[in-house]
């Protein structure tokens, strides 16, 4: 008899552009892989600082990608370059390119509002405007379209049960948004951010100030929201990229280390950076 | 070889459950020599020493699990340390059952103690040797973390099966010429079972090894040798290996 004692080897896994389906036993599979975002070589400078140094990475319709690394790596920029609010402050600059359904976002001649239409984006710590539950949703849209008072209620109603907040707020829409709980009103901005039917969702520590339940609550969000959009969040919290997300990218001094499915990254990674980082070694 | 935890008591939690393995290795391997020599020496004392020491084992297989529960639920480990909670608890109990067969060779040897010698009683220490040999060499893979030297003891079990195949017909000769011998013999022929069985949970370490280094299964088809199974007299001489019933 003969024997094949070979090791296996490791499957070589395709990089960045063409990415696996991740294999997640727990859900149902989405159907195809579409590319939304192409990023090409994007470097980004802060003055004279370089704090992304050519980045090459696709975000996926209707998939999440979680942007781990340390502090000062990079993905919080990275994310702000997606729908150009860097360019609110003078002296930052982005070069390469990010092709949103294959039309360069970086395009000088890019309408900067109808880009934050297109691609939504919720932070660390909620925003909600000093005005009424339902003004928060409203306003948003209001910018963008032209809509009869039914239409617009049904928007609003539609985007407050999109975040999973309608039940809870129903009763009180003319309140103050600053006076729901942390938890509600991030849920609130989410919802704002919906409401305006973006095609990407950027999410930049959207539970880092949230206690657990309220984060369970968003992260559930996440997966609902994910059957419509594509996104796109960083997080400090390594369990949080590991439940909510299918791609993870990791990043470090402005380079991308490492990105492959979720499953892969927190299981075995290839880059000895990366198990480094995920499993408390970083010195 | 691998950078330290920035919570260094993280370190040390995951270098107790590799010393317990280490310990329990230690001892399977003591257990099985030592009824090994109390079947070859029919020394029915030795033997009973280490029908007694197998509880040791039992008890360090209980303390892995409670310390892999407890780093599952305080440390949420990834990757490597992940593969190592797991695999450590899966060696350890493997290392459980070699002990567990290790004691129940020295139960046999009780027995067969107040029967009359029988001849081929000199298969048994060659097994015992072999799977002394397999057990050893894994635990050095273990704490080497060395994957080609698993792979080697993953090879290994071949040359068990063999042996157990060889003796298992010898066995069987020796019940058909003389049923005086069937007694015996037939203690004999569980022990060798329970040696070869030994050879496959070593084997099933060196998996888990193989697993731990490089984060993915070893997916070979092991050879297999023991066609006992279709053994229906001394002389029948089977030529296909059998199914992966041992």
């Amino acid at each position: 008899m003969t024997i094949d004692v070979t090791p296996v080897e490791t499957p070589t896994r395709p990089h960045l552009i063409s990415m696996p389906e991740p294999n997640r036993d727990n859900g149902p599979q989405l159907g195809q892989l579409v590319p939304k975002a192409e990023i090409k070589d994007l470097r980004f400078y802060y003055g004279g600082y370089e704090a992304l140094k050519g980045i090459n990475l696709t975000l996926h319709d209707k998939r999440v990608t979680a942007f781990i690394g340390p502090s000062g790596c990079g993905k919080s920029t990275l994310l702000r370059i997606l729908n150009r609010i860097y360019q609110l402050y003078p002296d930052q600059r982005a070069t390469g390119q990010v092709l949103v359904d294959g039309q360069d976002i970086l395009d000088p001649k890019q309408d900067l509002n109808l880009l934050r239409a297109r691609i939504g984006m919720v932070f660390q710590k909620p925003t909600p405007f000093p005005m009424s539950i339902y003004d928060n949703i409203a306003f948003g849209i209001r910018l963008y379209e032209r809509l009869g008072p039914r239409q617009l209620d049904e928007r609003v109603e539609g985007a407050l049960r999109r975040a999973a907040l309608w039940d809870e707020v129903k009763d009180k829409l003319r309140e103050s948004g600053l006076s729901l709980s942390g938890g509600q009103q991030q849920r609130l901005c989410i919802a704002r951010a919906v409401a305006v039917k973006p095609e990407i969702l950027l999410l930049d520590e959207p539970a880092s100030a949230l206690d657990p339940i309220s984060t369970q609550r968003i992260e559930e969000l996440i997966s609902e929201l994910k059957s419509d959009y594509c996104i796109a969040i960083v997080t400090h919290n390594m369990q949080q990229a590991a439940r909510s997300s299918d791609y993870t990218a990791f990043m470090y001094l402005g380079q991308l280390i490492e990105f492959d499915s979720t499953e892969n990254i927190f299981t075995h990674p290839r880059e000895r950076q990366t198990e480094d980082y995920i499993t408390g070694r970083f010195g | 070889m691998v950078s330290e935890h920035i919570i260094k008591s993280y370190d040390q939690e995951l270098q107790r459950l590799d010393n317990i393995i280490s310990e329990m290795g230690g001892l399977s391997e003591s257990q099985l020599a030592a009824a090994i020599e109390a079947v070859a020496k029919r020394d029915s004392e030795l033997a009973a020493r280490v029908v007694k020491g197998d509880a040791r084992v039992d008890e360090l297989e209980r303390e892995v699990e409670s310390l892999v529960v407890r780093l599952l639920a305080l440390r949420q480990p990834m990757a490597r340390d992940l593969r190592q909670i797991i695999a450590g608890l899966k060696i350890s109990s493997d290392l459980e059952r070699i002990a567990d067969y290790a004691s129940n060779v020295a139960k046999r040897a009780i027995a067969l103690n107040q029967t009359p010698p029988v001849k081929p009683v000199s298969g048994i220490p060659r097994m015992g040797r072999l799977g002394s040999g397999m057990i050893k060499d894994v635990l050095d893979a273990f704490v080497e973390r060395d994957a080609e030297k698993a792979l080697s003891v993953w090879l290994r079990d071949e040359e068990m099966d063999d042996l157990y195949t060889s003796l298992f017909r010898e066995l069987l000769t020796y019940m058909i010429e003389d049923p005086r011998n069937i007694t015996s013999c037939a203690h004999l022929l569980f022990m060798a079972k329970n040696l070869e069985r030994i050879g496959d949970h070593a084997t099933n370490i060196a998996e888990t090894l193989y697993f731990l280094v490089h984060g993915t299964p070893l997916a070979q088809v092991r050879p297999k040798r023991d066609r006992t199974s279709l053994a229906l007299a001394p002389d029948t001489t089977a030529e296909e290996p059998d199914g992966d019933e041992a």
